[in-house]
């Protein structure tokens, strides 16, 4: 054995291991390669990975921007008044469009009116009071109307009676609830002999007549005003003799009453 | 023929007059519910033959340990009464027959139950005997949790309402 085979025996003893991890070194970056120029295997091995990102994203994503954006508004609010005000401003343009729009064909109805005794009744208005036709028809327009009576006893808050020109919700609970209230201010108040006379919210308002048994509510929807309300009383004050005479009578059934009530105020103007 | 009667439900605070009325009106009970503040008002039909019901309208006071602090102007015209206490406060019992004298000079003539609520949580023989060594009667044991008797004190009530009249 010369020389040279001697150092081929001590390579292949001492580097034996190191060219066997070197051979599977080769191997696997093979198998990369192949799987990373093989669509189908690459997506087999990335798409779980992807599809777990994409989740938490669209998972955070909502409480990201609605965190953001609260920040945003807090810092610049003067500049989101800014973005808003022209699409607000739109909306209510377009709304008080609409509502002109309803008012002009309601009064362009008035002026085509079928009634001829009406429209000169208006007419000879206009002339000896001075006001203008226009003023009269606009004033008739936006009158008050009675949406709901309820005559109801004052001690217990029973409904005794009631007529309604819209549904509303029960009756005898709203009964209940007035009296509470209207017993409540009075008791607050610690005054003797006052009643609270009116409640108002948003568009209507609830007239409240007080008499010893009983007190009678009425809601009211329109322009509420002190000639409204005089008027209102003397229905109210005659609906309430009739009422206390058939009290007197005994001739008087729920039905009867309720009759009463509709006849007093369904087509009162007041 | 349906008649309109004003109940007031009366008792101490927290003794579970809403949770009752609740179970009573929607056959229903939250464990979160709010203390009632003032009054609050409820109905429910009931009907007591083939032709005749009752409209109870069920004025849900607040609960006071000072009885002489309720309001009278909500008692005025009251057509029955329900008394309630919790059977685990002795302190809303204790002195129930002292708490019933100031009911009765405030509404005078009326029908009247005494209820015994949150039966579910004692054992009933230990609340018995709790009640006697106190001497209390009660009318009804109730649980407005389990629904336990909530009706039927009610439909008693509506029959003592009835035969009042």
């Amino acid at each position: 054995m010369d020389e040279k085979d001697r150092l081929e025996i001590l390579k292949e003893i001492l580097f034996t291991d190191d060219r066997e991890y070197a051979e599977k070194i080769a191997k696997r970056i093979e198998q990369i390669e192949q799987t990373v120029n093989n669509q189908e295997r690459l997506s087999i091995k990335v798409g779980p990975i992807i599809d777990n990102q994409i989740n938490d994203f669209a998972k955070n994503l909502p409480s990201t921007i609605t965190a953001a954006f609260k920040e945003e508004i807090k810092n610049n609010q003067d500049e989101v008044v800014d973005v808003l005000f022209p699409i607000i401003g739109k909306m209510i343009k377009k709304y008080v469009a609409q509502e002109l729009r309803l008012l002009s064909e309601r009064i362009n109805k008035q002026l085509a009116f079928k009634s001829p005794i009406g429209g000169m009744s208006r007419k000879f208005k206009s002339w000896f009071g001075g006001v203008k036709e226009e003023e009269l028809i606009l004033s008739g327009l936006s009158s008050a109307k009675i949406e709901q009576v309820l005559l109801i006893e004052k001690a217990s808050g029973i409904l005794t009676a009631s007529y309604s020109d819209t549904k509303t919700i029960d009756e005898e609970m709203v009964s209940g609830m007035l009296t509470a209230i209207k017993t409540f201010v009075e008791d607050a108040f610690g005054q003797k002999n006052q009643n609270l006379e009116l409640i108002e919210y948003e568009l209507y308002q609830i007239h409240l007549q007080s008499f010893v048994s009983h007190y009678v509510a009425v809601v009211i929807s329109g322009n509420y005003t002190l000639e409204s309300k005089n008027k209102l009383q003397d229905i109210i004050f005659d609906f309430y003799n009739d009422f206390m005479a058939m009290k007197l009578d005994q001739a008087m059934s729920k039905e009867q009453l309720r009759k009463k009530l509709v006849l007093s105020f369904e087509d009162a103007s007041i | 023929m349906q008649v309109s009667k004003k109940i007031v439900v009366l008792g101490h605070f927290g003794v579970g007059k809403t949770s009752l009325i609740r179970r009573f009106v929607e056959d229903s009970f939250s464990d979160n519910y709010i203390v009632s503040i003032g009054v609050h008002i409820t109905k429910k039909v009931v009907e007591i033959s083939a032709d005749d019901s009752i409209s109870f309208i069920l004025w849900d006071l607040e609960g006071t340990d000072d009885l002489t602090l309720i309001r009278d102007s909500f008692l005025l015209g009251t057509h029955g009464v329900v008394f309630v206490f919790d059977v685990t406060r002795p302190s809303t019992f204790q002195e129930l027959s002292e708490d019933l004298k100031i009911v009765h000079e405030k509404i005078t003539n009326v029908p009247q139950l005494i209820v015994g609520n949150k039966v579910d949580l004692v054992v009933l023989p230990e609340l018995e005997a709790l009640l006697k060594q106190h001497e209390i009667s009660v009318d009804f044991l109730t649980s407005a949790k389990t629904g336990g008797a909530v009706n039927d004190m009610f439909m008693k009530l509506a029959t003592l309402l009835t035969s009042h009249a």
